[in-house]
């Protein structure tokens, strides 16, 4: 449960800590931080969908009109990263790397995502097939890391014999 | 009192109740005798069915030799009778296969789907936990589920048969309606761990899965 | 002759429940195994050579994992050469801060996390679990489901729990093809309740992900993982394809955590010797190293293994723990019947309560059990009342409010209609003015019609055959003529394009302000410091309908 008095009470202890820490929202350029967060109310006007779109032109006006559809709805790999650079000024580099795997992600359609976590499943792949994988991700997506990890679990498997037979 | 069809109906309904329920204590003690009622025979390497017409019913490593009653000490023997029958009944033909390369009733499942012509499969544990499973979904997913073993008897065994021979002519059944005892948890779980150790102590990674010869003596 | 005490105590309801004794060999043993191993790490040139007892060339999938990814080497050479017992009261010391001990706790093993637990009894994990959790402000989720898989009574049941005061509800499905318009009917009943709660449907991996990325759920939980590598391939996933998995949810800005509990290896048949605790400390060292923010765990869906044998419920409670000491949110269980014994069932939950959590239940049935469709939950619609008066009585924050019934029928009604509506501009099959009538003063399923269950079977494949969105649900209720909760799910779409609400243990207020580990971040430090309950918020506790005031008899 929230309420507004525990809301008054965390927006001062947040300036609080913004002050005896020092640290100041991320000028151009600079990291996102906590004191960024949440960025949907302080880096309003940063926040772009991957379309283009601001958070503001995400109306119900614009929904019925039609300029705004479900390819709209949809998270930016900067804001991604931007989220990644607030865990990591907590301390969750490992939350942080997933943010940033994510990022990748975005650029692979959604079945190929679903083919793709279907294929990284036991038993459902040959050595091959993973490593075509990552390079489909590396190559066609842009996608270095989770490229890295495909590549590592192909490893793995046949290390443990979880490959297909 | 009146007497009308209802109230006979009833009275008729209650003996036959009785009577199978002798029956199954007088089955259950038997089972624990081990005087072979059921009997289930390898008979060489199951390959992938080509007829259209079978439900391919997966049986745990243990079912019918080390355990031979489900968690609610319902005999093995009546348990694959009652899927059989209820396969049987919508004219289809049921093949048992023996799973040994896992326990897990949906992996099992998939695995007896896989095998079946009809692509429709059961699988089903010592403890008496069941699924029908289609070949073309993901091993854990499935068509009906019946995860609270101790809530299953007789008749919603013979009804899982009969609603897997229908998924298997490519009917849309109304699915077994589910049972939901909150309480089973509590009381049984724990036995259910214990019964499943000893039947996945029976695994063989990578076996094969063996064709069986039913025969109920 | 037989003693009438015994009798009379043997047919106590505590009688009903399973009780076995322990069995090390198979892992049948809370914490503490005998065949344990010990804590240890060796590391070379940045790479674990060794973890707990085994060298890098016998690692199993799941220690590859954790050794690579899941422990802060940094520190951990040093944290390792520390007595685990110093550790311990450090946890419990409240002059030591959070921030400084989750640097220790985060550079630990598994086994080690382990022992330093082994030193506690439940006081002292409960005085962890207080300091030790990621967000300030504790909360509550429920299970909103139903026998038939009716979806005008998920919608009301939907809003209801939210005016009651959970502020994540979880879904799920007796019949799996129901699930999209269990889905879409939590989703939207919901939002009627309160602007701004987080919905989610537990269904098989891949088929969550679709809901998710379609718009039909805003979080999800069901991602389950396993402390063994041979159940983890039962469980029909490997880390690798969990971590890609996490990923994936956060590509589509959806908040998600993983699943995870004791008993589950040694209930799946594959517990190789170890305790259910030092299992389950692996679970959640992978969620960590997936870099997942958070983890559903105590037991779950396994409770009736620890609950059966000796110290399990302590066991249970120190996974809690573990959770909020290696820095993640935790939804911490009390999900899942666990005892015919009302006082075994609420002593557990005080366990949880008493300290606070992320989500003091990762499932509050707010459905009467028979409806639960997760095989019943520890506290059910029926209990509400007594929740309500635990949290008057001993001044605790459990996430409930006391409510009024015209205003619950009120809630209810809406969200009966406006799930009506939405079906009816969508083309999905009619929901019947007596179904809504139903709906609104509904206890269960019991009280409901009958629908046409093959007829929704097919519209809803249907429905995502033709693919429809979450735009799609916004623009029907907007049809259906509710502007207010066409907003409300706008809002939550919205959170999609921000991803505030993917940091550690998120929620979300009615004005779609994300409340998280980042901006209410837990600073207790002993009495006066930490959550505290506002002057308002008390008020909301106190006030039970049913307490009577002096002035009555003037």
């Amino acid at each position: 449960m929230v309420d507004n008095a525990v809301l008054e009470k965390m927006i001062k202890e947040v300036m609080q800590a913004m002050a005896t820490q020092g640290s100041k929202p991320a000028a151009a350029g600079g990291k996102m931080t906590r004191a960024d967060y949440p960025l949907s109310e302080t880096k309003a006007d940063q926040i772009k969908t991957p379309t283009g779109k601001a958070l503001s032109d995400i109306t119900l006006d614009n929904i019925l009109a039609g300029n705004v559809t479900a390819d709209d709805v949809k998270i930016a790999p900067e804001t991604l990263e931007y989220q990644a650079q607030i865990a990591e000024s907590v301390g969750r580099d490992a939350f942080a790397r997933n943010l940033r795997r994510a990022a990748e992600l975005i650029a692979v359609p959604d079945d190929r995502i679903l083919e793709i976590y279907n294929a990284l499943r036991p038993y459902r792949s040959t050595k091959a097939e993973l490593l075509a994988i990552a390079d489909e991700l590396e190559h066609k997506y842009g996608c270095k890391m989770n490229s890295k990890h495909v590549r590592e679990a192909a490893d793995v498997y046949e290390r443990r014999g979880r490959l297909k037979e | 009192m009146q007497i009308n069809e209802n109230v006979i109906k009833s009275i008729i309904e209650e003996v036959i109740a009785n009577l199978n329920n002798e029956n199954g204590v007088a089955a259950s003690s038997c089972a624990v005798e081990g005087d072979g009622r059921l009997v289930l025979t390898p008979v060489g390497n199951a390959e992938v069915g080509k007829r259209k017409d079978e439900v391919v019913i997966g049986v745990a490593p243990a079912f019918g030799l080390t355990q031979t009653k489900t968690i609610t000490k319902i005999p093995h023997v009546d348990v694959l009778r009652e899927l059989m029958a209820g396969i049987e009944e919508e004219g289809l033909k049921p093949r048992v296969v023996r799973v040994i390369k896992t326990s897990d009733v949906s992996l099992m499942a998939h695995h007896a789907a896989t095998l079946s012509g009809s692509g429709i499969g059961i699988g089903i544990q010592s403890k008496g936990t069941t699924v029908i499973h289609q070949k073309d979904l993901v091993p854990l997913s499935n068509v009906e589920l019946f995860p609270q073993a101790p809530l299953l008897d007789l008749n919603i065994y013979r009804a899982i048969g009969r609603n897997a021979a229908k998924y298997a002519k490519g009917e849309s059944p109304n699915p077994v309606p589910t049972m939901n005892d909150q309480m089973a948890r509590p009381k049984y779980q724990a036995i259910a761990a214990l019964l499943h150790i000893k039947e996945t102590e029976h695994v063989v990674l990578g076996a094969k899965s063996q064709d069986l010869k039913v025969e109920f003596k | 002759m037989k003693s009438k005490r015994f009798e009379v105590l043997s047919n106590k309801p505590v009688n009903k429940d399973g009780f076995v004794k322990e069995w090390p060999e198979v892992g049948l043993i809370a914490m503490n195994s005998p065949y344990d191993p010990k804590p240890s790490i060796k590391i070379v040139n940045g790479l674990v050579t060794e973890l707990d007892g085994k060298c890098r060339e016998d690692f199993d999938m799941i220690d590859q994992f954790i050794a690579d990814y899941a422990i802060d080497l940094a520190n951990a050479e040093k944290v390792m050469a520390m007595d685990s017992k110093q550790i311990a009261k450090m946890c419990v010391d409240i002059n030591v801060p959070r921030a400084e001990l989750v640097k220790l706790t985060t550079a630990m093993t598994p086994a080690k996390v382990v022992e330093v637990i082994g030193e506690m009894n439940v006081l002292e994990m409960m005085m962890t679990l207080t300091k030790m959790r990621a967000r300030k402000t504790p909360s509550n989720q429920c299970h909103v489901t139903n026998l038939r898989d009716n979806p005008v009574q998920i919608a009301a049941d939907a809003a209801e729990a939210a005016l009651r005061g959970f502020d994540e509800q979880e879904t799920t499905v007796g019949i799996v093809r129901y699930a999209p318009f269990n889905a879409l009917s939590l989703l939207v009943g919901a939002q009627v309740g309160r602007p701004g709660i987080l919905t989610q449907c537990a269904v098989e991996e891949a088929t969550e992900l679709i809901l998710g990325m379609r718009g039909f759920t805003a979080y999800a939980e069901t991602v389950s993982v396993y402390g063994t590598e041979q159940v983890f391939i039962d469980g029909d996933d490997t880390p690798w394809s969990k971590a890609f998995l996490a990923s994936a949810y956060a590509s589509r800005g959806l908040k998600m955590r993983y699943t995870s509990g004791t008993g589950s290896e040694v209930l799946m048949g594959n517990a190789e010797k170890r305790s259910m605790l030092y299992l389950e400390a692996r679970c959640i060292y992978i969620t960590k190293g997936a870099g997942v923010q958070g983890l559903q765990n105590g037991s779950i869906s396994c409770i009736g293994v620890p609950g059966a044998v000796p110290s399990g419920i302590r066991a249970v409670l120190g996974e809690n723990c573990i959770t909020t000491m290696l820095d993640l949110e935790v939804a911490s269980g009390n999900d899942q019947t666990f005892s015919h014994s009302d006082m075994r069932r609420t002593a557990r939950t005080l366990m949880q309560m008493i300290p606070g959590t992320d989500f003091i239940f990762s499932g509050y049935s707010a459905t009467p059990n028979y409806d639960n469709m997760f095989a019943g939950s520890n506290f059910d619609a029926e209990d509400f009342d007594d929740y309500n008066v635990l949290q008057r009585d001993l001044k605790v924050d459990g996430g409930l409010k006391p409510v009024r019934e015209e205003e619950v029928v009120k809630v209810r009604n809406k969200a009966a209609k406006v799930i009506q509506g939405v079906f009816k501009a969508l083309d999905l099959p009619e929901i019947t003015e007596a179904e809504v009538e139903a709906a609104t003063y509904a206890h269960g399923s019991k009280d409901m019609p009958d629908r046409n269950v093959v007829e929704d079977l097919k519209a809803a494949e249907a429905m995502m055959a033709r693919g429809v969105t979450g735009v799609d649900i916004v623009k029907a209720v907007k049809k259906a003529g509710y502007d207010d909760i066409a907003e409300s799910l706008l809002g939550m779409m919205k959170l999609r394009v921000s991803g505030d609400h993917l940091h550690t243990s998120a929620i979300i207020d009615s004005n779609f302000h994300v409340i998280s580990a980042v901006n209410d971040t837990n600073d207790y430090m002993g009495p006066g410091t930490g959550y505290q309950m506002s002057e308002e918020r008390w008020n909301e506790v106190k006030s039970i309908p049913n307490a009577i005031d002096a002035s009555d008899f003037e």
